[in-house]
């Protein structure tokens, strides 16, 4: 089976999973809610509820991903994350 | 000390001449720690043999050093590891991205340390600043809270109670049994009154881009 074929039968979902990568965003005892809230409203471009959901799983659950995408795209996801003092992290999707 | 409200599109807040100096001053040290200078003092004179500031290689040291994770625990949390499970990743990352956050950082906290250094009894931060200003808090709050071991969110609220316990021992005119270490205490409340600054910062923001949606 060729690599068209194999595109077809595994659909979309099976491409090179090992390229795409996750950013998440960990707990931590000093950002306010509001704030974080108000950075993912922000810089994610979420609404407001959205934004409120995901600051309050990574406030209970401890984390949570904000993004998804190649590498670099990642890298540049962290580092504005960095520069709003969140503690963020990258990984490949499914690590 | 008063909060932040909107007046004619800025941000005010109210402080006196002690809090403006205090403010400042922490600012400073977090803009320091993070490798900043011209913030009022003298650059560091402590020259190590041959470090002379025509050093060609000054630059390239600091490069160097840049890969490396900081030691600090304070600093390691302004500039964390992007990737805790890969080496590869973390080193790349730090070494593709740390000198611009530290840039960012310290010009931000430059920036607040100006505004605190005015005379008057305000501090006046202009609408497009605010989310900027917001974040130079989250460093100096991030710098106090790892001085002061908070790691979990247990551990700020037993900060809380510590204070709590403190300023009834100080309203009792007490200060002989203070349960807790007055040095821990201070910078606990310095560090309670900027988490309050900050709140009241990012409520201003959320209004104002509130309104601005509508």
């Amino acid at each position: 089976m060729g690599p068209q074929e194999e595109f077809q039968a595994e659909g979309v979902v099976a491409t090179r999973l090992d390229d795409v990568w996750v950013t998440l965003v960990w707990n931590d005892p000093v950002n306010l809610m509001s704030y974080v809230t108000h950075v993912f409203q922000d810089y994610f471009g979420l609404a407001r509820h959205e934004a409120e959901a995901r600051m309050r799983e990574v406030h209970e659950r401890g984390k949570s991903v904000l993004s998804s995408g190649g590498r670099e795209k990642m890298e540049v996801d962290v580092q504005a994350m960095h520069s709003y003092g969140l503690w963020a992290t990258m990984q490949r999707s499914g690590e | 000390m008063r909060g932040f409200e909107a007046v004619d599109g800025d941000a005010v807040a109210g402080l006196d001449d002690e809090e403006r100096m205090v403010l400042a001053r922490i600012v400073a040290d977090v803009g320091l720690l993070l490798g900043g200078e011209n913030f009022g003092f003298e650059p560091h004179s402590h020259p190590e043999p041959g470090d002379a500031l025509d050093d060609p290689f000054l630059h390239l040291r600091g490069l160097e050093e840049s890969i490396r994770e900081p030691e600090d625990p304070a600093i390691l949390r302004l500039l964390p590891n992007a990737a805790p499970t890969d080496r590869e990743v973390a080193d790349e990352f730090r070494r593709l991205t740390e000198g611009d956050i530290r840039d960012l950082k310290v010009r931000r906290l430059r920036r607040m340390w100006e505004q605190l250094s005015e005379d008057g009894d305000t501090w006046v931060v202009p609408g497009p600043e605010a989310m900027p200003t917001a974040g130079a808090l989250t460093d100096v709050r991030l710098v106090l809270a790892s001085r002061l071991g908070l790691r979990t969110d247990d551990d700020a609220e037993r900060l809380h109670a510590e204070i709590d316990l403190a300023s009834h021992a100080l309203e009792a005119d007490d200060e002989e049994v203070l349960p807790v270490d007055p040095e821990r205490v201070w910078l606990g409340m310095l560090y309670q009154a900027l988490t309050w600054l900050q709140e009241s910062l990012v409520q201003y923001v959320m209004t104002a881009s509130e309104e601005q949606d509508v």
